[in-house]
């Protein structure tokens, strides 16, 4: 096990190297932030002297061996918009995406998961129809339209929720839908596929021979088996909110990291990117490490490294 | 949820609410919300420059001079002024005026307002507005002297924009501290930024001028039109910035709000390099500028808000001319012009993704309709920036673009633009040079005209521009707010009356 660990933890750093070094020279390609920094009628020297103090007159190579070392410093560098530390701006952002990400999660879950056991237990039926009508539209609505949507009716029209910025748990209620309707539709088709799977084998056939109720299989028996592949896409969906949430962000002013990464992008804010990145790549490649782990909690047959 | 006592409260409350609405005819508002783009880059008034931040630090800072809403130049923290040579200014300062922490502010403060702005070490965006005063010094207990590289006509103009910080708060507590922290003398105290969501301000009740008429002012960040749009419609803003007119049309129709515009000094224009084919033929330059409806861009793409505009300065600069009309739309001329040079020039219109892609697209049209075998190259801001920097030999033989030198004054919007040996300029003529050149050193303003009108005649004439339209700026409002939008882009809180 601690072999495992280990490989598995030096694969990771790999992964995050590699991926430091893509986006540290796939930014330098886009262009130069010092042009958007200088007023319309800068001098040249004007550009000359703003490039030399962020540093970006140095050689490519300087560049980045001097980002190398910062990032081994735990030091993500200074934005060069805003002029504060990167970990600073990311720390006062992340708090807004895990709520958002864990608000679109709650939607996603509940919603998905009862909707794909109601999917395959009703595969027949037109009320499985209806339901699959249904999370087909809710996976098929752009976001920019749904949340606008959804502002127009329930915060402009209805005036029940605040249409966009933070505050009470009130201001996280329309972006944690929008944001989840869509995933809910991935967890539906996961948890039918998967409960179909498991309804089809020899013990769930002997179960029902022996007179056992479908809800008494459903929680002793099926959802266990079934919920593997569920977990598996709850890892995946995970970093797929922590980094789909640009547009909802932006729709509903929800200050995540989505939207700050979008800003900076757009302001060549080479710091800002590479540290939410970083942070991205780092959490993808936690979140994939403990998947591994929780299979193995699971289901003992693939608990590795026990040779049982 | 049913209260049995909901009836019963409401009623009272609604009585209570009618009893004070008698009593206090116009309510004050004490809290008000301004939905920007972005949240502020910095609040240093030193360092970054651009919209969303000095939107709100202009309400924390007082600068040394500013424009009132007719545009004219008028006293702030300097009272008067007095030219002592061409290369000497003596400003007079503001008695009574405190900073946010009770200090006075002093000529020491000005001094060192100036003097950090236009040092390198501080490395600011800026710089390059600043750059022909070399220093400033306190003179006396109500003096500072500027001195300047040489006459400097457009000084003033640019003063609109250097805002006063305090010395021994900047020198304390460093400039990274400061940026967190601003203090200043405006009309609003800095109170808090919650990054990325807001910047909350308060009123200065100790304030020298107009004070403001709201306790708390709040700045936030709201990227979406849309929603900035459904934010007033909804009452949960009282301003948003940068609405396009249709979402304008919107606000209005709705009821829920209304639409504040007006003319900026930013203009939208064509590049034609005269010193790269196409283009090095005057008869093409004639016939693209001949091609463009200006009318039919303003009218039938934009909403009818902006203005077509002949000059590359607009009404709201010092060096405009009523009689400078430029080529009128002309699509016969331009056939005929094309026609008679023979072909199908090859033109690739570059533009950046900050512009209106409608317009790049309809001027495309155009330029086909008349012969030109007209193509779009579409980059990034950066790269077009970054194109369109490369001096008259590397520039694009085509571009769209847009332009403000922020400073209501033909020296800033037309200097770095046609002066030979700038990285923005197309035009490498003599007399272009030492017309621009004479202007900006002497302080004989019918000099300048008369400068400034062979400028524009010669850009109407030589056209390496087609100046296209003057853009708007449209804000949605609560529909009690009154407030006067201003050419320089300005949200001034205590210049903003609440009526219900």
């Amino acid at each position: 096990m601690t072999a495992f660990l280990l490989r598995r933890l030096g694969q990771a750093l790999l992964t995050i190297f590699g991926v430091a070094t893509l986006i540290f020279f796939l930014q330098r390609l886009t262009g130069d932030p010092t042009y958007l920094l200088v007023p319309d009628t800068a001098t040249q020297a004007d550009i000359d002297a703003l490039r030399h103090a962020l540093g970006f007159d140095r050689p490519l190579w300087v560049q980045y061996l001097s980002f190398l070392g910062e990032i081994a410093r735990f030091d993500l560098g200074k934005s060069v918009v805003q002029t504060i530390p990167v970990a600073d701006i990311i720390a006062s952002r992340l708090p807004y995406t895990l709520a958002l990400a864990a608000g679109a999660l709650l939607v996603a879950c509940g919603l998905g998961i009862p909707v794909g056991v109601a999917l395959a237990l009703g595969r027949d039926r037109w009320i499985a129809r209806i339901l699959a009508g249904l999370v087909l539209a809710a996976q098929s609505m752009p976001t920019f339209w749904s949340g606008i949507l959804m502002i127009l009716v329930f915060a402009v029209t209805l005036g029940w929720l605040p249409p966009s910025s933070t505050g009470g748990i009130d201001h996280l209620v329309m972006p944690s839908v929008a944001l989840g309707l869509l995933s809910m539709a991935t967890f539906a088709r996961v948890t039918r596929t998967a409960l179909l799977e498991e309804l089809s084998k020899d013990y769930v056939r002997t179960a029902r021979a022996r007179g056992a109720a479908t809800g008494r299989l459903l929680l002793r028996h099926l959802a266990r088996n079934a919920s593997i592949p569920v977990i598996t896409v709850a890892g995946l969906e995970i970093s797929n909110l922590l980094a789909g949430a640009v547009i909802v962000e932006t729709v509903f002013a929800w200050p995540g990291l989505g939207q700050l990464t979008v800003q900076s992008i757009l302001a060549r804010d080479f710091p800002i990117v590479q540290g939410v990145v970083l942070l991205g790549s780092f959490v993808t490649v936690a979140l994939n490490l403990l998947t591994d782990l929780l299979y193995s909690a699971v289901d003992p047959r693939i608990r590795l490294g026990s040779a049982r | 949820m049913a209260h049995p006592l909901k009836p019963a409260l409401l009623g009272a409350a609604l009585a209570l609410a009618s009893a004070l609405v008698l009593s206090v005819p116009a309510e004050a508002k004490d809290r008000f919300v301004i939905d920007l783009v972005n949240e502020p880059s910095t609040l240093d008034p030193q360092l970054q420059w651009n919209p969303d931040s000095y939107y709100v630090y202009r309400n924390i800072f007082d600068n040394l001079v500013t424009r009132d809403d007719k545009g004219e130049i008028t006293p702030q923290i300097a009272t008067s002024w007095k030219v002592l040579s061409d290369t000497r200014v003596e400003f007079e300062i503001r008695d009574g005026v405190t900073f946010h922490d009770g200090s006075t502010l002093t000529p020491e403060d000005v001094a060192f307002s100036v003097n950090r702005i236009i040092d390198p070490k501080l490395a600011s965006p800026q710089q390059g507005q600043f750059d022909k005063i070399v220093k400033a010094e306190a003179t006396g207990p109500h003096s500072v002297v500027l001195t300047l590289s040489g006459p400097y006509p457009a000084l003033l103009a640019q003063l609109v924009k250097l805002s006063i910080v305090p010395k021994h708060v900047v020198e304390a507590v460093g400039n990274d501290a400061f940026n967190l922290k601003p203090v200043g003398s405006g009309p609003y105290k800095f109170d808090s930024w919650q990054r990325g969501v807001a910047v909350t301000l308060t009123r200065n009740d100790a304030y020298w001028g107009t004070k403001g008429p709201f306790a708390i002012a709040v700045f936030r960040a709201v990227p979406d039109a849309a929603t900035r749009l459904a934010d007033v419609e909804a009452g949960s803003a009282d301003l948003a910035v940068s609405l396009d007119s249709d979402l304008a049309g919107q606000l209005a129709a709705s009821g829920k709000g209304k639409r504040l515009y007006t003319l900026t000094e930013r203009l939208a224009y064509l590049r034609l390099n005269p010193t790269r084919p196409p283009f090095d033929d005057k008869r093409l330059r004639q016939a693209a500028a001949y091609a463009i409806d200006k009318e039919g861009i303003t009218e039938g793409i934009l909403g009818g808000l902006d203005k077509p505009i002949g000059q590359m300065v607009t009404p709201a600069h010092f060096g405009w001319f009523e009689d400078i009309p430029g080529l009128p739309y002309d699509p016969d001329k331009a056939k005929a012009l094309v026609a008679e040079v023979g072909g199908t020039p090859k033109v690739e219109i570059a533009t950046g993704s900050f512009f209106d892609q409608r317009v790049v697209q309809a001027i495309q049209q155009e330029l086909a309709d008349v012969g030109f075998d007209a193509s779009i190259r579409l980059v990034d801001t950066p790269t077009f920036l970054k194109l369109i920097q490369q001096g008259a030999q590397g520039g694009p033989a085509l571009a769209v673009s847009r332009s403000s030198c922020a400073c209501q004054d033909a020296d800033g919007a037309l200097y770095q633009l046609f002066h030979s040996g700038n990285p923005w300029t197309i035009v490498e003529n003599k007399d272009m040079d030492a017309w621009l050149d004479d202007a900006r050193a002497t302080l004989d303003a019918d000099r300048r005209l008369a400068d400034y009108r062979k400028v524009s005649t010669f850009i109407a004439t030589e056209i390496p521009v087609v100046p296209l339209f003057q853009t708007v700026a449209i804000y949605g409002a609560a529909k009690p707010l009154q407030w006067t939008p201003t050419p320089n882009e300005s949200l001034f809180l205590n210049r903003m009356t609440w009526s219900d």
